[in-house]
């Protein structure tokens, strides 16, 4: 196998896609500050978002328009779909965080805390 | 003008954007706005149900991009009878809640707004036939729900809504890897073409994608272990909102997972899944709601509970198992709603919300506790109402199958449905004491939606053929799934 440049992009960017999303897990799980919590849960969604343009991307491809001069270009286009749900996905990501962010302030307001283990006037 | 399933989704939309501006016109707008949106609703409903008599099903394509390509709405009468269910259940909360908030409109404004994109995401569930817009509709139900949930700054609201709000992004994110997942190896999105060419994928990858799938969806069809949200975020959104959850939000749920394991997934062994899940969230959510002592925290345990034995019905798979389980969600729709909207009048006043203080509730609301008292008779499946016919079917189509085990344990785990609900019953007709709660009368619209409830439980109990039609059509076309992809996939052609 050879180390060219090209398979060493490849598998840095899927490789890093996987350990945002172990990070955000992680961060998710054991940490108990809530801002802590809202980051890791960014994280695991810009994981997945990564994972999912490096699946619709070609070496050397070209961009997915049809334009004069690039007629043959179906032949080695980037997958446009992926794009085009990854930035579906990224406005959904970005309404969540908000949401999750304003909830931490109404808590914060409320409790006087925003570390997850002090606050439990509800039960599981 | 000519009707289609995408009013279903473009007006709500654009109303929900004009409405800041259409109140600062007139306050009463923000209110009135949000109810001829449902209105039109059920018009579309009924319009595109009688169409359905001459064609087997509507396909409606978006931006001129035929079916595998494009994004579409498919109207069938499966979808079709959950969005008339939907746009009836969000009507009646709309007429229901009328006069939220009455003195300071801000708020009402937001309520409403919310409310509206509530139910519309969960009609975009039902209609979309493409994976990945099903996934943005899944969110707009969601975000709407986690605000809703935070609704009362006074409350626990915000807690409850964070917990939702973490398991509700778990979720996504598993639906979303699926998705990505689903599109490596078929390289579509469309639902239909998904069902054709399912059978690229290697057997290990369906497996995980339908976990992934499963969980995800789950988590909205308040699947045992994945419900731990539902209980909290029912007891602190307002109450009406207690009734989108069970009547609607649900819904959604459910039939997204339905609609991945009937017309995606062709594995065999998922009915036996979908019955031990079933069987495992109804256990132990009914006996969740025996031990509460909240009344809005056990209506939702106890709504966890239907939805076990709806998925419990959908496991066996057989036709009429299948009935049963629609006919189970039109029933839990109609008579969950209900509950929760006489218990919001039960609770008005009560700062703990428990049984305990509704002891002698009945003299002094004795309409809503008559309600109330209806909607448990209902629930638990007595002869004269409409909640009999469902758990009957359920009964009938489990023997078919030759479930004795099965049915040994829902009669039983419904002699426990019984004990509670009875025990609310007794202490609202308690004698001995009466509550010191301030009572709250009910308002005229309330009085009105309930009333029209509560006969639709009796109708549906006494004559259920003037459902059951309707029903079975909703069931020949959810199993009909060659039906389903062929006329996704031929029969429109971009105009």
């Amino acid at each position: 196998m050879d180390f060219d440049f090209q398979n060493i992009v490849t598998i840095s960017v899927y490789g890093s896609a996987i350990a945002l999303i172990l990070i955000g897990i992680y961060a998710v799980l054991i940490k108990k500050h809530l801002i802590k919590i809202v980051i890791g849960m960014s994280l695991v969604d810009a994981g997945l978002h990564l994972l999912f343009v490096a699946i619709g991307y070609i070496n050397n491809g070209t961009a997915p328009i049809f334009s004069p001069g690039y007629e043959d270009a179906a032949t080695n286009m980037v997958d446009p779909v992926p794009q085009a749900l990854v930035l579906t996905a990224i406005v959904i990501g970005f309404a969540v965080t908000a949401v999750a962010l304003s909830l931490v302030i109404r808590l914060y307001k409320h409790h006087g805390t925003v570390r997850i283990d002090e606050i439990k006037s509800l039960k599981w | 003008m000519n009707i289609s399933p995408v009013h279903y989704i473009a007006l709500p939309l654009l109303a929900a954007f004009l409405i800041p501006l259409l109140s600062k016109l007139h306050k009463e707008l923000a209110r009135i706005v949000p109810g001829l949106v449902f209105l039109y609703f059920l018009v579309i409903s009924v319009v595109l149900m009688q169409r359905l008599e001459t064609q087997p099903m509507i396909s409606e394509v978006i931006a001129g991009w035929s079916a595998p390509w494009g994004i579409n709405l498919v109207f069938t009468p499966f979808s079709g009878f959950l969005v008339s269910l939907m746009s009836f259940i969000g009507f009646l909360v709309w007429v229901y809640s009328y006069h939220f908030k009455k003195i300071d409109y801000m708020p009402a404004q937001k309520y409403f707004i919310l409310l509206m994109m509530l139910v519309t995401g969960s009609i975009g569930i039902v209609l979309t036939g493409d994976i990945f817009n099903l996934f943005v509709f899944l969110e707009i139900v969601a975000i709407s729900a986690y605000s809703l949930t935070a609704f009362y700054p006074g409350r626990d609201g915000a807690e409850a809504a964070f917990k939702y709000l973490l398991v509700g992004s778990f979720a996504s994110a598993l639906i979303l890897l699926a998705i990505v997942i689903l599109y490596t190896q078929t390289g579509t999105l469309n639902m239909a073409d998904l069902a054709v060419k399912m059978h690229e994928v290697p057997h290990y990858l369906k497996v995980i994608i339908f976990v992934l799938f499963l969980v995800g969806f789950g988590i909205e069809a308040e699947m045992f272990p994945l419900n731990g949200w539902a209980p909290d975020a029912y007891s602190q959104a307002p109450g009406p909102i207690g009734a989108v959850f069970a009547g609607i939000v649900v819904k959604g749920g459910i039939y997204a997972l339905v609609r991945v394991v009937y017309t995606i997934f062709d594995l065999s062994g998922v009915g036996t899944i979908l019955i031990a899940l079933g069987l495992v969230t109804m256990i132990i959510a009914e006996l969740a709601a025996l031990r509460q002592d909240n009344l809005k925290r056990m209506l939702a345990y106890s709504s966890i509970g239907q939805m076990g034995v709806v998925l419990i019905a959908f496991g066996i798979g057989t036709d009429t198992a299948i009935f049963a389980a629609l006919f189970l969600m039109l029933n839990h729709a109609l008579i969950k709603s209900m509950l929760f909207f006489s218990a919001s009048y039960l609770l008005y006043n009560s700062t703990t919300k428990t049984i305990k203080e509704l002891t002698g509730m009945a003299k002094h609301l004795p309409f809503v506790s008559f309600i109330f008292a209806l909607g448990a008779f209902a629930i638990v499946g007595l002869p004269p109402f409409s909640g009999f016919w469902s758990k009957l079917y359920f009964l009938m189509a489990a023997a078919d199958a030759q479930m004795v085990l099965l049915i040994i344990t829902v009669l039983s785990v419904s002699v426990i449905e019984i004990i509670y609900y009875f025990r609310v019953i007794g202490k609202i007709y308690s004698k001995d004491e009466t509550s010191e709660l301030e009572p709250k009368k009910p308002t005229i619209n309330s009085v009105l939606v309930m009333t029209v409830l509560g006969a639709l439980i009796i109708i549906i109990g006494v004559y259920p053929d003037l459902v059951t039609d309707w029903i079975h059509h909703a069931s020949d076309a959810l199993v009909n799934k060659s039906n389903y992809i062929q006329n996704v996939l031929t029969e429109n052609l971009p105009r």
